[in-house]
């Protein structure tokens, strides 16, 4: 057993499957510790807010401020009200107005903002320019002139008994306020959801909550394929018959249709988490009872099972003690590829609309499900699917190999 | 001095390794096969046997690769040629292979017949289909095997039959030599003998002109080819005819080898059988000196120091061992003499 | 021909067989449940007066059909009699229209889209991975991975992906619907090229899933094969490695063979996903309408309809595998 574990340690795909199995799973483990967060609150009113830091604009105010002369500052506030449009119309502008086009630099907007300033005059006559360009360019010079002047913001509070405004004071173009004193800001590293959830933690839980949903789907369904493969192959004759009779069926029959129409049935109220994992593990034994026959039967006629049988041993203990060891290394394969294929299949049935109820745990399923519903890709909100989906392949893929890393120890001849 | 078939000088070939280590299989052997005659080549598991047997059809794949030596086949030397060339008019040609567990060789899924064709198009003898069709039914007819057998799927065959099938296809271009390897080793008594029987038949009418007999079986060896060679580490350690390898070995090896033998004969409760204890070298890291020092009873200090030379004595005697050969006919007389007595 | 027989006759007795089985659990496995729709819908009729008339007329056009109130094998025998007639009721969400009828202006798209598509994937991944074992180094190392990573993928992640890439950002490809919205099916060559164009999308990814599995499959089975015995003997009986190729994969692609039938569900049901993600008028877009509008005749008769397509396409690939081993056509005739 333990020269078993050490081989298996030693198998590069293993050990490389299993730490991003494990990162999951500490990760999944740990996060709610830190960030107590229930998943499903709705933090944000509005959809889809994208990933990053988000300040409390008000509490800013109210912090101390700092002035910063930083040169790059104007630049960036002009830059940032200045959208690329806007610059190749003003270049258009200036080339028509007689520059040439190689003194214009559209990206540096300090020399772009001179030039224009120096030569934009709303009257003077460009060759085949409408009256809607014509007051576009006048309404971009207003604005640009407001960008130029140095002068702060005021803030006015209204008196509660005049109802004027009445200036409290000014907030000077220079004025930083740390972040670190404002008093409530947030991090977003995945923004926010269509309904306006911490797409992060949210997802964190969804993990959780699938692979549970996995590892409970993937023992029912091992157990079942084990118990049925253990008869089937071990006993044999008319038994063997049967349960082969039933398993072939299913084969063809394709399980994911049996799992529509259960789930289906079943209704939204009665689709827990758990019973979407269970009706997952019912519909999915079918491999490995095949597989697990497939080796018991080869297992039987061997000496030290036929030993036993003379020896007297009872059938329980032969298949406990003489056969079980043996297939124990298939018995975990087949676990993990049950585990793995249970997470999908919870996944494609929540995409249908037939995961488990939304209204208490969010999925990975059920994740991909909002976020196609409201058109996330579409709207090219990434966060919303992106890292769902790369949270699924991580899981599938590394399952997948773990599950390659062990076959290549348990069967010499895959190694490459 | 009847034509010599086979002459192979100083072969030297290797594995490389996944970690790229070499083992050097088959180290510097010399052998030299005639005409109308065949060689048993007998060794233990490991000893490099069908290794040298793969060397010598002069057609190397990786991990297998050819360092130096010359092998000669009726005159041609093949060690040169380039691959394309051996391919066509070598293999099969000059030189066929019998591979061990021969049932296994033939495709699933064609019929004896197609994979004949095959073989023939391959070697640009442009044939017509009936021609191909009538040289392999006579050629089947003539070594007992019924004309049927070409229309069938392998699965449909015994191992037996599947076993002589193989023999024949391989002798189909009547090559100069032919190699089997091991080629009753898995099979039953009866189908032993029909196999032995056919490649003696073989040589008897001409459809080769030598033979290469590999086996781990000694007590077959002496009833099938007309000389012995032992094979130990990759090295050969004795040669010699049939007759004087088997009943009267030098080598210490060989002597072992001969008295692991069971023979139901007279005499046979006072005959102790001896096991040679320990494992061959490794040949990753083959020993300084002789390569059967660790096992065996004789040796002295001198043997770990040099490669050991073969010794020829005569005749196409020669084994590979410092001790002179009267020395050890003296040491194993003594410990012929019944204890106890 | 003679030895087919059997092993044909075996194949066909199966196929009717399961073909049986499926009717029976499309049937019963909705009744057993806690929420059996069927008793659902027997509850809305007792009740009368909390839905409005309309929905009433389809609850009643059911009960009357389907026999709701009647014995269970009654209702069994009348379901197969209108199921054998192609009556499935109306739809309970796209009242007035037949559940015959939705599902039949589905049926179309999705056969024509995932078998094309499935059979392309599983060609070109057979020969991916053939190549990976035959011509090893580089293209090995490049292709192994990258099949390993891809067939993780679920389905709905590559056709996800797909969307994004080539819909959304280049926007190449249209991301929805079977067809121009702006378009009635007609003959034209506008409609024509449209179908086209939305096709392309769904098509490669549900290429893309099938190479996945295939190529690891097939380099295995390659591998194994390059291996052989009789590999090693046709080169030394002088065969040109071109012509051991041939052996080679034509021996590893027969397993593959029955590796597509049996794996020819899960495939379809990656392709049905992929069918809801680019709301392409298929069987998939139904089942999940039928799902949305808790239309059960809907999702009981597309079920039955996906599970017949699946069994008829494992039959048919039985047969044809009957046909390209040389071994089944041997071991019957005597």
């Amino acid at each position: 057993m333990n020269h078993t574990l050490r081989q298996v340690f030693r198998s590069g795909k293993f050990v490389v499957g299993f730490s991003i199995f494990t990162t999951i799973l500490l990760t999944v483990l740990i996060y709610p510790l830190i960030i107590p967060d229930s998943p499903l609150a709705i933090i944000g009113q509005g959809t889809f807010f994208p990933p990053g830091i988000y300040v409390n604009v008000y509490d800013s105010i109210e912090a101390p401020h700092y002035t910063l002369n930083l040169d790059a500052a104007i630049e960036k506030r002009i830059a940032s009200k200045l959208n690329d449009e806007d610059r190749l119309a003003m270049k258009e502008w200036l080339i028509a107005a007689g520059l040439s086009e190689s003194e214009i630099d559209t990206t540096d907007t300090v020399q772009l903002l001179d030039q224009w300033v120096n030569h934009y005059d709303p009257a003077k006559p460009i060759p085949g320019l409408t009256n809607a360009k014509r007051n576009y360019f006048i309404r971009l010079n207003n604005a640009l002139e407001g960008l130029l002047s140095t002068e702060g913001v005021s803030l006015a509070v209204k008196n509660p008994e005049t109802g004027a405004l009445e200036e409290v004071g000014v907030i000077e173009q220079s004025a930083y306020a740390n972040i670190n004193q404002v008093a409530s800001v947030r991090v977003l590293p995945l923004g926010t959801d269509n309904f306006g959830r911490d797409v992060l933690t949210e997802l964190v839980t969804a993990t959780r909550v699938s692979l549970q949903i996995g590892f409970v789907a993937g023992i029912v369904a091992t157990m079942i394929g084990l118990t049925l493969g253990l008869l089937a192959g071990y006993v044999g004759g008319l038994v063997d018959d049967i349960i082969m009779f039933v398993t072939n069926l299913f084969i063809v029959i394709p399980g994911f249709v049996l799992l529509i129409l259960i789930s289906f049935s079943l209704g939204q109220e009665q689709r827990g988490a758990v019973t979407v994992a269970v009706v997952i593990g019912l519909t999915s034994w079918v491999w490995t009872a095949k597989a697990v026959r497939a080796q018991v039967v080869s297992l039987r006629n061997r000496d030290h099972v036929n030993l036993s049988k003379l020896s007297g041993h009872s059938v329980g203990r032969i298949i406990l003690v003489d056969i079980l060891p043996y297939i124990a290394s298939y018995v975990v394969m087949a676990l993990i590829l049950q585990i793995s294929s249970a997470i999908l299949a919870e996944a494609g049935l929540s995409i249908l609309g037939l995961g488990p109820r939304t209204t208490e745990v969010p999925t990975l399923g059920l994740m991909m499900n909002w976020a196609m519903i409201y058109q996330a890709q579409i709207l090219g909100k990434w966060w919303a699917y992106l890292p769902v989906l790369i949270t699924i392949a991580l899981i599938a893929f590394s399952m997948n190999l773990m599950n390659t890393g062990l076959d290549q120890v348990f069967n010499p001849t895959l190694r490459d | 001095m009847s034509n010599v078939m086979l002459d192979v000088r100083e072969l030297t070939t290797k594995y490389v390794t996944r970690f790229q280590e070499d083992v050097y299989a088959v180290d510097h052997v010399s052998l030299k096969v005639e005409e109308g005659k065949s060689l048993g080549i007998a060794g233990e598991s490991g000893c490099g046997k069908s290794t040298l047997a793969l060397s010598l059809m002069g057609y190397y794949f990786p991990p297998l690769h050819y360092m130096s030596g010359d092998i000669i086949i009726d005159g041609k030397n093949i060690s040169g040629m380039k691959p394309d060339d051996v391919r066509k008019s070598v293999l099969g040609k000059e030189i066929a292979y019998i591979p061990q567990a021969a049932m296994n060789a033939l495709n699933p899924t064609q019929k004896i017949i197609h994979f004949i064709e095959d073989v023939l198009k391959a070697h640009d003898l442009y044939l017509t289909k009936a021609d191909i069709h009538k040289r392999a039914q006579t050629l089947f007819e003539n070594l007992g095997l019924p004309a049927e057998v070409l229309q069938k799927y392998p699965v449909e065959l015994s191992g037996g039959m599947k076993q002589r099938t193989v023999i024949a296809v391989s002798v189909l271009l009547f090559p100069k030599v032919l190699i089997a390897d091991e080629p009753s080793s898995a099979l039953d008594v009866t189908s032993q003998k029909m196999v032995i029987k056919m490649l003696r038949q073989l040589m008897e009418v001409g459809f080769i002109s030598s033979m290469i007999f590999i086996t781990h079986e000694l007590p077959l060896l002496y009833n099938v080819v007309d000389d012995i060679m032992v094979m130990y580490a990759g090295q050969i350690v004795e040669k010699g005819t049939s007759d004087e390898v088997v009943f009267d070995p030098i080598h210490p090896y060989a002597k072992g080898l001969m008295g692991s033998i069971i023979v139901p004969e007279e005499g046979l409760r006072d005959v102790k059988l001896t096991a040679i204890p320990g494992v061959p070298p490794n040949l990753k890291k083959p020993p300084t000196g002789c390569r059967f020092a660790e096992r065996c009873k004789y040796v002295r200090p001198e043997c770990r120091v040099n490669p050991i030379p073969m010794r020829e004595i005569g005749n196409g005697r020669a084994y590979r061992c410092l001790i002179p050969e009267h020395e050890l006919r003296e040491i194993y007389a003594r410990e012929a003499q019944p204890h106890g007595r | 021909m003679k030895g087919y027989r059997k092993y044909f006759l075996n194949k066909l007795v199966w196929f009717l067989i399961t073909l049986v089985f499926a009717f029976v659990l499309n049937f019963i496995l909705p009744r057993l449940m806690p929420g059996d729709p069927v008793a659902a819908i027997v509850a809305r009729l007792a009740q009368g007066v909390s839905n409005s008339t309309g929905v009433q007329a389809i609850y009643q056009q059911y009960a009357e059909q389907f026999g709701t109130n009647k014995p269970i094998l009654e209702q069994f025998f009348l379901y197969m009699q209108n199921v054998m007639r192609g009556d499935f009721g109306f739809s309970f969400s796209q009242y007035p229209r037949t559940v015959a009828d939705v599902i039949g202006s589905s049926i179309g798209w999705t056969l024509a889209l995932q078998f094309p598509a499935i059979i392309v994937g599983w060609l070109i991944g057979n020969t991916l991975g053939a190549l990976a074992a035959y011509l090893k180094g580089s293209f090995d190392k490049v292709i192994m991975p990258v099949s390993i990573f891809v067939s993780s993928l679920p389905a709905f992640g590559v056709a996800v992906i797909m969307l994004v890439i080539f819909g959304v950002q280049l926007q190449w490809f249209p991301t929805s619907g079977g067809y121009g919205f702006d378009l009635i099916p007609s003959l034209s060559s506008t409609f024509i090229w449209s179908v086209i164009v939305h096709y392309q999308l769904p098509f490669w990814s549900i290429v893309l899933i099938a190479i996945g599995g295939q190529a690891i499959g097939m380099r295995s089975m390659s591998i194994y094969e390059l291996n052989a015995d009789y590999v090693k003997y046709s080169r030394f009986m002088g065969i040109k490695d071109s012509t051991i190729v041939g052996y080679v994969f034509r021996n590893a692609m027969l397993p593959q063979i029955t590796g597509l039938a049996l794996s020819v569900g899960t495939m379809v049901g990656g392709a049905l996903v992929a069918e809801i993600i680019f709301s392409y008028p298929g069987l998939g877009f139904t089942l999940l309408n039928g799902v949305l509008g808790q239309d059960y005749p809907l999702i009981s008769a597309a079920t039955l309809i996906i599970t017949i397509m699946v069994l008829s396409a494992n039959f048919i690939i039985e047969i044809l595998y009957g046909v390209i081993d040389p071994r089944i056509k041997a071991a019957q005739s005597d």
